[in-house]
C-alpha cells in the first residue's frame, strides 16, 4: 500500500473497477463531457452505419439489399434520430461540459450533480429508444418527425415505436436539465473581470444554445408525452377530428426547428475559437457576433412552420419572411469569420483544416436554405432530396466538420497529447472529398423528383446514375474514419506528452492558460481577464489588447 | 450505351464541385439549362405544363443567380484570405489585433437585408398567384390518398376511378398506375384529402405539390395550357410501408379526349363519387371524419 | 448579470410583438379553413399563437427572476471591467466530488419510463426504485455526515 503524501495525491495504479467507479459516480464537468463526447460518437458511427445500409440499398432500383421497406424506413428514421437527438445534441453537451466552465474560469457548473444526471438521463433514455431494435417487429419506423396519424398505434402498432417515444422524453429532459446547468454557470460563475462581453465566442454561443434548448425541449417532451397517451393509454389528443396531424406538426416543429440551431451554433462558437488562433488575431466583430447569435436564436423560434408550407394550413408570408430574415444574421456571422481572416496570419493545421471545411460547406448550404425558405420554390422542394441534401450540407458540414476541428484542437487539453497532424490532414481530405460526393449530387436528385423516404425508385426516373455517385461518395466517407480511429489509438498508446499550456502557441481563451491536460479542478491560477483573448494577452504582451496592456502597466 | 455511361462518370467526376455544370443527356438541354435543370419541358408555344410554372422557374433561375453571386463573393474572399494572408515561413509575429470595422460591418449587415426585402417580395408576389383559388374552375377533382394508391373523383362529372396499390411488378409499367386525366387549356381545382394517414400529391412537372390530411380537405388551383402529355406523380409525405409505391400519372389530353375518357369511365359503371364512407377506422371515436371544408 | 435580464426582457418584448402580429397577419388573411374560424369568428391559429404567447411570458419569468437577482447581488467582480481575480470570493461553493445516485436515477427513470411502454408490471418494480434515487439524490447532501 502507497503511503499517503502530504497533499494526498495517491501514486497507486487504480485497478480497472476503481476506474469504472470513477467513471460513474463522476460529478466532474470534464470527466462528463469526456463521457457524452465517447457516448455520442459511438452513436455517430453507429448511425453512420444505418446511412451506409440506406445508401447501399440506394445504389440500384429494386430492394436488392434490405429485406422489406418496413426495415428501410426503421432504417431512415433511426438513423435520423440517432443522428439528431443521440449524436449531435448530446455532442453539444459534451463540448460545453468540457470546455465553458475552463472558458469562464469557474471550478465546474453550478450544478455537478444535475450534470451527471443529464448525462446518465441521456445514456439510458437512448438505450430506451435504441432498444426498440431489439422487439419483433423492430423499431420505429414513422420517420424522426412522428407525423400522426401514421405514428399512432393504429397505423404503427408495436412496441417499438413506443420505446422510441418514451426513450426520447427521458433524453429530452437530459437536455433540458444540462441547459439550465450551462445557464446557472456562465451568469453566476464567472471569474472576476470575466465580463458578458468578454466571454469566449464559444461560451456565448453555450449560453444562447442553453437558452433555446429551455424554450425548444418542453414542447417536445409534452408533445411526446401526448403521443404516448395516444399510443398506449387511448387517449385522442392527436385524432384527425381534432386536427391531430397539423397540432403534432405545430408542436413537433417548434421545436423540430430551433433544435437545428442549437445544433449550429455550439459548433459556429467552435469555429469561432479556431478561426482567431490560427489567423493569430481576435475575432472580427465581437460585439455584432454576440448580437447577431442572440438575433438567430430569437428568430429561430418563429420560423418552425416553414417546415409545413406543404400542408396548406399555414400563415405562408409570416414564415416566409422570418425565415428569410434569419439568413441576415447568420451572414453575418460568416462575413465575421471572413474578417478574421483577413489580414491575418494563417496556418493550415488541421483544427484550420475543419475550420475552412466547415466554412465552405456551410456557406453553401446556406444558399440553399435561402432558396427553400421562399414557399414558391419549396413546394415543388419539399420532402425531396433536394431537402436532404441542404439539411446534411448545413448540419454534417456544421457539426461533423466542427466537431473534428474541436477534437483536434482540445485534444492536448483534454489528454495532454497532440493528435497526429499527417493523420488528421489524411482524414480531413477524404472526409471532405467523401462529403461533397455523397451529398452535391442529392441537390440534382431532387430536383429531378425523387422524394425522400423511398426505399428504391424506377429506372426511368433517370436517377440511378446520381444515386449510384452518392453511394460511392458515402463509401469514401465512411473510409474517412479509419484514419481518424488509428489516429486517436496511436495517440493513445505511442503519443508524445506536451507539458505546454499552450501547444498550438496562440491560443486565446483562458483555457490555454491552464495545464494539459486539465487540472482536477481546472486552475491552480487564472490569469487577469481584460479582454476577450486572456491567455493571448498573458502569453503575448506586446501584441495584448489596450486594456490588458494598460492594467500591466499599471501593475 | 457504354460511352453514354462513360461520359456521365467523366462529368461525375467534376459533379463532385459543380453540378450545375452537368448538362442533361436529353435533346432538352439548352431549354434545361434555361429552367435552371428544374423539370417539366416548355413547349412549342412556349407554354410551360401549367400557368404557374413560368413564375416558379423565373423565380428559381433569378434567385440562383443572386444567391451563386453572393455565395461567390464568399468563397472568394475566403480563398484570396487564405492565400495572401498565409504564414510565410520563420513569420512569428502576431499581425495587428484587429477587433472591429463598424461601417463594414454595417455593410454586410444592410445589404443581406435588401436581398431579403426583395426575395420576400418577389415569392410573396408569385406564392399569393399560386395560392389564389380559382372561382370558377372548368374541372373540379376530388383526389383522395389512401394507403397506399390514389382515388380520383371527377366531382362536376360525377364519375371516379379508384386506385389499386402497386407493387414492384407492377409499377414499372406506366399503364398500371393510377391515371388522372385532364383537359388541356382548362381551369382545374383539385381537392385533396385523405382516407387515414398524412400523403402528399406531387407531380413532379407542375413544380408543385399539396399535402393530404386526414380530417383536412386542401385544395390547389392551376390551369393547365396547351401542352399535353403524361406526368409522373409520387406521394411525397411518408406514410407506411409502401410509400415508395404509391406512384401515380396525370394525363393531360384534348377536351375532346377528356370527355371521351369520362364517357367510358362512366359506361363501365363508376357512376358517382368515391366519398369518405371507405375512409378507413370509421367505428373509432374521433377518427370518423369528414373531409368536407 | 444585468446585460442577460435586459437580454431575456428584449426576448420577451420580441416574442410579445411577434405573437401579436401573427395573429393579427392570420386573422386578416384568407383561409379555406372552417376550423380555424371556429375560435373567434375570424381567422386564428391558435398553435402557433399560444406557443410564441408562452415564450414571451417564460422569458418574463426568467428575465424577473434574474433581474431581481442581479438587483440583490449588487455589483459582482465579475460585471467589473478593472476587477482582479483576488477581487473574487474565496469561498464559490460546495462541489459535491463524487456521487452514486445520478447514475441511479437514470437507470431508474429510464425503467419507468419503458414502463410506460411495456407495461404495469413493470411499473411497480421502476417506480419506487426511481422514487428511492430521486429522494436519494435530492438528500444526499442533507443526511448522513451532512445532517443539520
Amino acid at each position: 500500500m502507497a503511503t499517503a503524501t502530504a497533499n494526498s495525491l495517491s501514486t497507486k495504479k487504480k485497478s480497472k473497477g476503481q476506474i469504472v467507479v470513477d467513471w460513474i459516480t463522476t460529478t466532474d464537468h470534464k470527466k462528463i463531457g469526456y463521457l457524452y463526447l465517447i457516448t455520442s460518437f459511438i452513436y455517430f458511427l453507429i448511425g453512420g452505419v444505418m446511412a451506409l445500409m440506406i445508401r447501399g440499398q440506394l445504389f440500384e432500383p429494386g430492394m436488392q439489399m434490405i429485406q422489406n421497406k418496413e426495415q428501410y424506413n426503421q432504417l431512415f428514421t433511426m438513423h435520423g434520430t440517432i443522428m439528431l437527438l443521440m449524436f449531435a445534441t448530446p455532442l453539444f453537451a459534451a463540448f460545453a461540459n468540457i470546455l465553458m466552465p475552463v472558458q469562464i474560469g469557474a471550478p465546474d457548473v453550478a450544478f455537478p450533480r444535475l450534470n451527471a444526471i443529464a448525462y446518465w438521463f441521456y445514456f439510458f433514455g437512448s438505450l430506451v429508444a435504441v432498444s426498440s431494435y431489439f422487439t419483433p417487429q423492430g423499431a420505429a419506423s414513422f420517420g424522426w418527425f412522428a407525423y400522426v396519424p401514421l405514428s399512432s398505434s393504429t397505423f404503427s402498432p408495436g412496441i417499438g415505436g413506443d420505446l422510441w417515444v418514451f426513450g426520447l422524453a427521458l433524453g429530452g429532459f437530459g437536455t433540458i436539465m444540462g441547459g439550465v446547468n450551462f445557464v446557472t454557470t456562465i451568469l453566476t460563475m464567472r471569474a472576476p473581470g470575466m465580463t458578458m462581453f468578454r466571454l469566449p465566442v464559444f461560451t456565448w454561443n453555450t449560453l444562447v444554445t442553453s437558452i433555446l434548448i429551455i424554450m425548444c425541449f418542453p414542447p417536445l417532451a409534452a408533445a411526446l408525452f401526448a403521443l404516448g397517451a395516444d399510443r398506449r393509454f387511448g387517449a385522442h389528443i392527436f385524432d384527425p377530428a381534432n386536427g391531430g396531424p397539423m397540432l403534432w406538426q405545430h408542436l413537433f416543429w417548434f421545436f423540430g426547428h430551433p433544435e437545428v440551431y442549437i445544433l449550429a451554433l455550439p459548433f459556429f462558437g467552435i469555429i469561432s475559437e479556431i478561426f482567431p488562433v490560427f489567423s493569430r488575431k481576435p475575432i472580427f466583430g465581437y460585439k455584432t457576433l454576440v448580437y447577431a447569435t442572440i438575433a438567430i436564436a430569437a428568430l429561430s423560434m418563429t420560423v418552425w412552420a416553414h417546415h409545413m408550407y406543404v400542408t396548406g394550413s399555414v400563415l405562408l408570408p409570416f414564415f416566409a419572411f422570418t425565415t428569410m430574415l434569419i439568413a441576415v444574421p447568420t451572414g453575418v456571422k460568416v462575413f465575421n469569420w471572413l474578417g478574421t481572416l483577413w489580414k491575418g496570419s494563417i496556418s493550415f493545421e488541421t483544427p484550420m483544416l475543419w475550420a475552412l471545411g466547415f466554412l465552405t460547406t456551410f456557406i453553401f448550404g446556406g444558399l440553399t436554405g435561402v432558396i427553400l425558405a421562399s414557399p414558391t420554390l419549396d413546394f415543388n422542394l419539399s420532402d425531396g432530396y433536394f431537402v436532404v441534401a441542404h439539411f446534411h450540407y448545413v448540419i454534417f458540414g456544421t457539426v461533423v466538420f466542427a466537431m473534428f476541428a474541436g477534437i483536434f484542437f482540445w485534444y492536448p487539453k483534454m489528454t495532454g497529447k497532440m493528435l497526429n497532424e499527417r493523420l488528421g490532414k489524411i482524414q480531413f481530405w477524404l472526409l471532405f472529398i467523401g462529403f461533397h460526393a455523397t451529398f452535391l449530387v442529392q441537390h440534382w436528385i431532387g430536383i429531378a423528383g425523387m422524394p425522400r423516404r423511398y426505399a428504391t425508385y424506377l429506372e426511368g426516373d433517370n436517377v440511378t446514375w446520381m444515386n449510384q455517385l452518392s453511394t460511392y461518395g458515402s463509401i469514401v466517407l465512411a473510409i474517412s474514419f479509419l484514419p481518424f480511429l488509428w489516429n486517436v489509438w496511436i495517440t493513445h498508446r505511442k503519443g508524445q506528452r506536451t507539458n505546454l499550456d499552450d501547444p498550438w502557441g496562440y491560443g486565446r481563451s483562458l483555457e490555454w492558460a491552464t495545464a494539459s491536460p486539465f487540472p482536477r479542478h481546472n486552475f491552480t491560477s487564472i490569469p487577469r481577464v481584460r479582454s476577450e483573448s486572456p491567455a493571448f494577452d498573458l502569453h503575448h504582451p506586446e501584441f495584448a489588447a489596450p486594456e490588458a496592456q494598460a492594467a500591466a502597466k499599471k501593475g | 450505351m457504354l460511352s453514354k455511361r462513360g461520359a456521365k462518370w467523366a462529368a461525375a467526376a467534376l459533379a463532385t464541385s459543380l453540378p450545375f455544370l452537368l448538362t442533361a443527356c436529353s435533346a432538352a438541354d439548352q431549354t434545361a439549362w434555361n429552367r435552371g435543370l428544374l423539370p417539366g419541358e416548355v413547349d412549342a408555344q412556349g407554354n410551360g405544363v401549367t400557368n404557374h410554372t413560368a413564375t416558379i422557374v423565373k423565380l428559381w433561375t433569378d434567385s440562383w443567380a443572386v444567391l451563386w453571386g453572393v455565395g461567390i463573393i464568399a468563397w472568394a474572399i475566403m480563398v484570396y484570405a487564405l492565400i495572401a494572408y498565409r504564414r510565410r515561413k520563420g513569420d512569428n509575429t502576431p499581425p495587428p489585433q484587429l477587433r472591429y470595422n463598424n461601417p463594414i460591418e454595417t455593410l454586410f449587415t444592410v445589404v443581406p437585408m435588401i436581398l431579403v426585402v426583395g426575395f420576400f417580395a418577389f415569392t410573396a408576389k408569385s406564392m399569393t398567384s399560386i395560392e389564389t383559388p380559382i372561382t370558377n374552375p372548368d374541372v373540379k377533382i376530388q383526389a383522395i390518398g389512401k394507403q397506399w394508391s390514389w382515388d380520383f373523383n371527377y366531382v362536376k362529372e360525377n364519375t371516379f376511378e379508384p386506385g389499386i396499390q402497386g407493387n414492384s411488378e407492377t409499377i414499372t409499367d406506366e399503364s398500371n398506375l393510377p391515371t388522372l386525366w385532364l383537359p388541356s387549356n382548362s381551369k382545374i381545382e383539385i381537392a385533396l384529402s385523405s382516407r387515414d394517414v398524412d400523403h402528399s400529391f406531387w407531380v413532379i412537372d407542375f413544380l408543385y405539390k399539396k399535402d393530404m390530411l386526414p380530417g383536412k380537405t386542401n385544395h390547389m388551383y392551376f390551369e393547365t395550357t396547351t401542352q399535353t402529355g403524361t406526368f409522373r406523380g409520387k406521394c411525397a409525405e411518408l406514410c407506411g410501408e409502401y410509400h415508395s409505391m404509391m406512384l401515380f400519372n396525370v394525363k393531360i389530353v384534348s377536351p375532346a379526349e377528356y370527355q371521351t375518357h369520362i364517357e367510358s369511365l362512366k359506361a363501365s359503371g363508376n357512376v358517382g363519387q368515391l366519398d369518405d364512407s371507405y375512409n378507413r377506422n370509421q367505428n373509432l371515436p374521433g377518427d370518423n371524419v369528414s373531409n368536407e371544408g | 448579470m444585468k446585460f442577460n435580464a435586459n437580454m431575456l426582457w428584449f426576448l420577451t418584448a420580441f416574442y410579445f410583438v411577434d405573437a401579436v402580429g401573427y395573429a393579427v397577419w392570420f386573422a386578416l388573411g384568407e383561409t379555406n379553413d372552417k376550423a380555424a374560424e371556429s375560435w373567434f369568428g375570424f381567422p386564428f391559429e391558435p398553435i402557433g399563437t399560444a406557443a410564441i404567447l408562452m415564450l414571451s411570458i417564460m422569458s418574463a419569468f426568467i428575465g424577473f427572476y434574474v433581474q431581481k437577482t442581479a438587483k440583490n447581488q449588487g455589483q459582482v467582480p465579475e460585471d467589473r471591467l478593472d476587477a482582479n481575480i483576488e477581487d473574487g470570493d474565496t469561498e464559490i461553493g460546495f462541489f459535491a466530488p463524487w456521487s452514486w445516485w445520478p447514475f441511479f436515477l437514470g437507470m431508474f427513470a429510464a425503467l419507468a419510463f419503458a414502463s410506460l411502454a411495456v407495461g404495469w408490471w413493470m411499473m411497480f418494480i421502476a417506480f419506487p426504485l426511481a422514487l428511492v434515487a430521486l429522494i436519494g439524490f435530492v438528500f444526499e447532501h442533507s443526511r448522513g455526515r451532512f445532517a443539520h
